[in-house]
């Protein structure tokens, strides 16, 4: 640290109004937090600042932090600024005290909608307000929350005016999109500085979280509930953020498909059956749900959940329905709501908002039009304000303002002026310099275990170089930013898994969904298919480049190998006559035929992505990377990346070995790695086996199956076809033979729970049995094609067997269809 | 009048479907002018139960479950019903245009009747910039409600083609006006997104028309079939008063009120969720017989 009291990167940092700054405008104590940070991220990199975007960029790459924009297919890195916002903690105070009032408001106004409905009868709030949000769901009338509690987790967006005063951007009540971000945020900002953050007394997150986990727990009738986090799916712009929570939290992650409804309870399928759910975080809009309830064209919800929740009691957070009080239009009642509902007024305001549906107040957002900006009060499309924008009024030239009045005077409804609000700026570190940036930031506020609501000391704030930041999460070139609340002195920090409870040991981890112990079957599958292909293109190679080395290959025995990946669908017809390197090249770049090795690792990121919440980053950091680049002209090349490609599957099945409990996730996961791996023995024997082989083809088998060096200390003859065949086939103690592989599957499989009346045939089982009896008595000199062939049979049965029983059948919805004769 | 109306709706599956699950909505919710006298539901094979709810609309849903797996279900909707609508007032007599607006904006209720629910856009039926333009000229703010109502319905009426090849249940409105054909759901649809952009709320009802017509008279578009039209809210003192644009009149008492909600997805006879890949084909019979004669 000697280096940092040397360098003071924020000595020259000015702005033109130092309150309009969060450094600049905060109190000393404050101020020297912010330039002990700023010291120590130049300390970090020996005083060269710039340094440290490429550090925080490999944390955050090897922590799988990655969003979409609407619109985008591939994941982007997830950009965040090196240098957290900090705030003292006696502003933060005032902050807090402002949020938990609006959240118990908020919550006082919801269920007055969904009971009551005195607050409309009594003219309080416009009947319209209410009906204008899409998220207002008439079938939540009447139906209660567990405990009462609409709102489990509440989370808003702040801005910080010139001046110092903090106000309320808009209220997010629907979906707490943000909150795994800002989680993520800390820990790539808390492992790139080290003990920095400990050092200026920054509060952590992790007493916060598990607050919010004890407050969805307390929502249950169980006393140890399962609680899931339902999540829309891998396509959803935040999921990275979901799954990130639900590794944090040990919440399930599950989507609506692995999820089932039988006599008002919500259950989760696994490969041992239903278990029961007792709440849900769910990261899904209240109209999507449910099909039956709401939308029916939803493809993400599940089947009578509705009945789960009101006639059961499923506790969800957020209750369904809440969304609909943060639609811009409430914002202008809330001071109003704030008097009748607490005989309040608001600590924090929230931007001043004129709804226009009131005659009286539409003629003074004309009349102020210039110094406001207009939005569509209920976030749809509205005639006047094309692309559902919001516009500043002084923007607006004659011809749009006359086109603007004249639609709001059909649907006044439907429009909201609002204060121009100017933002704060905050020391944000662009390239080697601290430049100021406007930002805004989501603050989050869940219910503890007692009900009581508590703020996260923290958030996530989001940087900008345009001045708009009111729209979506995060868009193009903004960058996100820590939060940190400092104190003065260190004070006593809560682990996550609080102060008093010590968690009852547990042996199983938690459930396994068929969605899961699907995807790991597959990922191992694929794992296995891509590394004997890549063995297959470098033993093609090897012998091109070596052609009197002890790996020589004669042509006859390298046609049958790209005979192989033709079958396996590898390379395209077209490419099997190619020479050797362009050839082996194709089956690399191959992404349109499902065996070529490109479509594979594809394949793999992409099951891999769905399963992120139980893989480690280290597993993901591997499985990310790209394929390496390769030159067809240069067979080294191709070689080099094949050799490559080898090196990171024996990371990933390594990782596996070593790191996976030995649960059922890793017997799926083994599973599927024996099954391809017995499969790609039969396959390959029978081509290297017949009558017309000879010494090239045993040879061949020997290294595509690692056996080469075991051969030769058992048989000092070079490759002959009956040791070959014991050796690869038969040798139990061989672990990259056919029997070991049959073997561990019969482990595993007497290992997997038993389900009884579900009415699958037993018959697959028998018949494997059956073919392991007759492979541990089989002799290697007869082993022929047809037998090699009916084993191959039995384990696509067996594979067969294994996904009807454990994993998912698909239940869909059925979409209203017109009667063929409705007029 | 009274009237007996049988509706049967065969579903076929391509093959069997497991764990089939529905939502009828198909018996008549209570709407002033008519009386539900007797009801009967039938659903071949059995289900395992069923559950009556009135739902978020103005909707009565049955809800079911079929546990065993079939590759067909047979629904038999049979009931009796007395028809009896007070004439509607005179297009005079209703309120202008800006006042209705004003008029539902001070209306203090939620209910699934008040007037907020049917001001705005719904998931089918979009706010459309295109139609809006196209009924402008009858929804000027100082128009009768119930003139200017008349006038769109008519226009509908007479500028597009009755054509059952040419849309499907999920064909948006905006391809049917574009194609000036379509069937009741595409008019019913196009009316009201014309209304409600012009700030009156505008509702869709689900619903029959008697198959033979009184001597003399033509028989209706839309019988033989379930049919749709439109409830536009008139002010405070009217309330709703149903134009049926497919046949140029005003709801009379030859309509048999079904069901009404913001478009077609909340009244849709039937939809549901079901275990498997099949295909399906839908057949559909309707008669509605008046007893009086």
């Amino acid at each position: 640290m000697a280096a940092s009291a040397l360098i003071e990167p924020l000595r020259d940092y000015a702005v033109p109004n130092s309150k309009a700054d969060l450094f600049t405008g905060s109190p000393e104590n404050v101020a020297t937090s912010w330039r002990r940070m700023a010291g120590g991220l130049a300390g970090l990199c020996d005083g060269r600042l710039g340094d440290i975007h490429d550090r925080l960029l490999r944390e955050t790459t090897d922590l799988g932090m990655t969003f979409r924009l609407s619109g985008d297919t591939d994941e982007r890195p997830w950009p965040v600024s090196p240098m957290p916002l900090l705030i003292g903690t006696q502003e933060w105070a005032g902050i807090a005290k402002g949020l938990v009032q609006r959240a118990s408001l908020l919550e006082r106004v919801i269920a007055d909608i969904y009971g009551a409905q005195s607050l409309v009868a009594d003219g309080h709030l416009p009947a319209a307000v209410v009906a204008g949000s899409a998220s207002y769901a008439r079938k939540m009338q009447g139906i209660m929350p567990p405990r009462g509690r609409y709102l489990q987790i509440y989370s808003v967006d702040l801005a910080r005016g010139p001046g110092g005063d903090w106000r309320v951007l808009a209220d997010r009540l629907r979906l707490p999109t943000g909150i795994g971000y800002a989680l993520e945020n800390r820990l790539a900002i808390s492992r790139t500085t080290g003990t920095l953050l400990s050092d200026i007394n920054a509060r952590r997150l992790a007493g916060f979280f598990a607050e919010l986990r004890r407050g969805i727990a307390s929502s249950c009738e169980r006393a140890s509930p399962r609680i899931a986090l339902l999540t829309p799916g891998e396509f959803n712009q935040s999921y990275t953020e979901q799954a990130h929570l639900a590794r944090y939290l040990g919440f399930p992650l599950v989507e609506g498909r692995d999820l089932a409804v039988s006599q008002d309870r919500l259950y989760v399928r696994t490969i041992a059956g239903l278990k029961r759910i007792d709440a849900v975080w769910r990261w899904i809009g209240t109209e999507m749900l449910d099909p039956l309830a709401f939308d029916a064209h939803s493809q993400i919800g599940v089947p009578d959940m509705f009945d789960a929740w009101s006639s059961g009691d499923l506790a969800v957070a957020n209750w369904p329905g809440v969304g609909v009080a943060q639609a811009r239009a409430f914002s202008a009642f809330m001071p109003r709501l704030a008097k009748v509902l607490l005989g309040e007024s608001l600590i924090l305001p929230n931007m001043a908002t004129w709804w226009c549906g009131q005659d009286e107040v539409r003629a003074v957002v004309r009349k102020r039009l210039d110094e406001l900006v207009i939005s569509s009060a209920f976030g749809t499309e509205v005639a006047g304000l094309k692309g559902g924008r919001t516009r500043t009024g002084a923007s607006l030239n004659a011809n749009e303002r006359a086109e603007l009045f004249a639609a709001m005077e059909l649907r006044p409804i439907d429009y909201v002026g609002q204060e121009i609000v100017h933002l704060s700026t905050t020391p944000t570190l662009i390239g080697e310099k601290f430049e100021p940036r406007p930002f805004t930031l989501r603050a989050f506020v869940a219910r503890g275990a007692d009900g009581e609501w508590g703020v996260m000391p923290g958030g996530f704030a989001r940087l900008s170089a345009q001045g708009d930041l009111r729209t979506s999460l995060m868009g193009e070139g903004d960058f996100s930013a820590d939060v940190c609340v400092v104190d003065d002195v260190a004070i006593e920090q809560l682990s996550m898994l609080g102060p008093d409870k010590v968690p009852p040991v547990r042996r199983s981890g938690g459930i396994l969904s068929s969605q899961a112990a699907d995807n790991l079957f597959w990922l191992s599958r694929y794992s296995e298919r891509t590394e004997i292909t890549v063995r297959m293109v470098r033993n093609l190679l090897g012998s091109s480049i070596e052609v009197d080395g002890g790996s020589g290959r004669g042509e006859p025995s390298r046609r049958r190998l790209v005979d192989l990946l033709l079958n396996w669908g590898a390379i395209p017809a077209g490419a099997a006559d190619l020479p050797m390197p362009q050839l082996c090249g194709r089956a690399f770049r191959e992404q349109k035929l499902r065996g070529g090795i490109a479509a594979l690792v594809d394949s793999i990121r992409e099951i891999g992505r769905s399963l992120r919440d139980r893989m480690s980053a280290d597993f993901w950091r591997v499985a990310n990377q790209p394929i390496p680049p390769i030159d067809d002209k240069w067979a080294q090349t191709v070689l080099a990346a094949s050799n490559i490609m080898i090196d990171r599957l024996s990371v990933l099945s390594g990782l596996a070995a070593e790191n996976m409990a030995r649960g059922p996730a890793w017997r799926f996961y083994d599973l599927g790695r024996r099954i391809e791996r017995a499969l790609s023995i039969c396959r390959i024997a029978r081509q290297l086996t017949g009558l017309d082989c000879g010494q090239d083809e045993y040879g061949l088998l020997l290294d595509l199956f690692d056996s080469q060096i075991t051969y030769r200390s058992r048989y000092l003859v070079g490759p002959m076809r009956a040791p070959v065949a014991d050796l690869i086939l038969l040798d139990s103690g061989n672990p990259r033979g056919l029997l070991y592989q049959v073997e561990c599957m019969a482990e595993h499989i007497s290992n997997l729970p038993q389900l009884t009346d579900d009415g699958i045939p037993e018959a697959p089982y028998r018949q494997f049995s059956a073919m392991l009896a007759n492979l541990r008595a089989m002799e290697c000199e007869s082993v022929d094609d047809a037998q090699l062939q009916d084993i191959e049979t039995r384990l696509l049965a067996l594979s067969d067997a294994i996904s009807q029983r454990y994993f998912l059948q698909y239940e869909r919805s059925d979409p209203p269809v017109r009667d063929t004769l409705l007029a | 009048m009274n009237y007996q109306v049988t509706h049967i709706t065969e579903v076929k599956y391509d093959a069997l479907v497991n764990l089939a699950r529905f939502n009828l909505r198909l018996k008549p919710a209570d709407w002033p002018g008519q009386t539900l006298t007797s009801y009967r539901l039938d659903v071949s094979p059995a289900p395992k139960g069923i559950i009556n709810e009135s739902g978020p609309f103005v909707v009565n849903i049955a809800r079911l479950t079929l546990d065993r797996p079939t590759a067909s279900l047979t629904v038999t909707s049979e009931f009796s019903v007395r028809v009896d609508r007070a004439s509607p007032e005179a297009e005079d007599a209703s309120p202008v245009i800006t006042d209705v607006r004003s008029q539902a904006l001070a209306d203090r209720g939620l209910t699934a009747r008040d007037p907020a629910n049917y001001l705005f856009a719904s998931p089918i039926a979009a706010m459309t910039q295109e139609i809006a333009e196209w009924a402008a000229s009858w929804l000027a703010g100082d128009n009768r409600v119930m003139a200017a109502a008349a006038g769109l319905m008519r226009a509908i009426h007479f500028e597009f083609a009755y054509d059952s090849k040419a849309t499907k249940a999920d064909t948006p409105p905006l391809e049917a006006f574009r194609a000036r054909r379509g069937v009741c759901q595409d008019f019913a649809h196009i009316m009201i997104i014309a209304l409600r952009h012009f700030g009156i709320p505008a509702a869709y009802v689900s619903g029959y028309l008697r198959t033979n017509p009184p001597p003399g008279r033509a028989r209706l578009v839309g019988a033989d079939a379930t049919h749709a039209w439109v409830n536009v809210w008139c002010g405070a003192s009217l309330g709703w008063i149903g134009f049926d644009p497919t046949n140029s009149m005003l709801v009379g008492n030859d309509h048999i009120f079904t069901a009404m909600g913001r478009d077609f997805a909340d009244v849709s006879p039937l939809d549901g969720v079901f275990i498997g890949r099949a295909g399906q084909r839908m057949k559909v019979s309707v008669e509605v017989t008046p007893l009086d004669l």
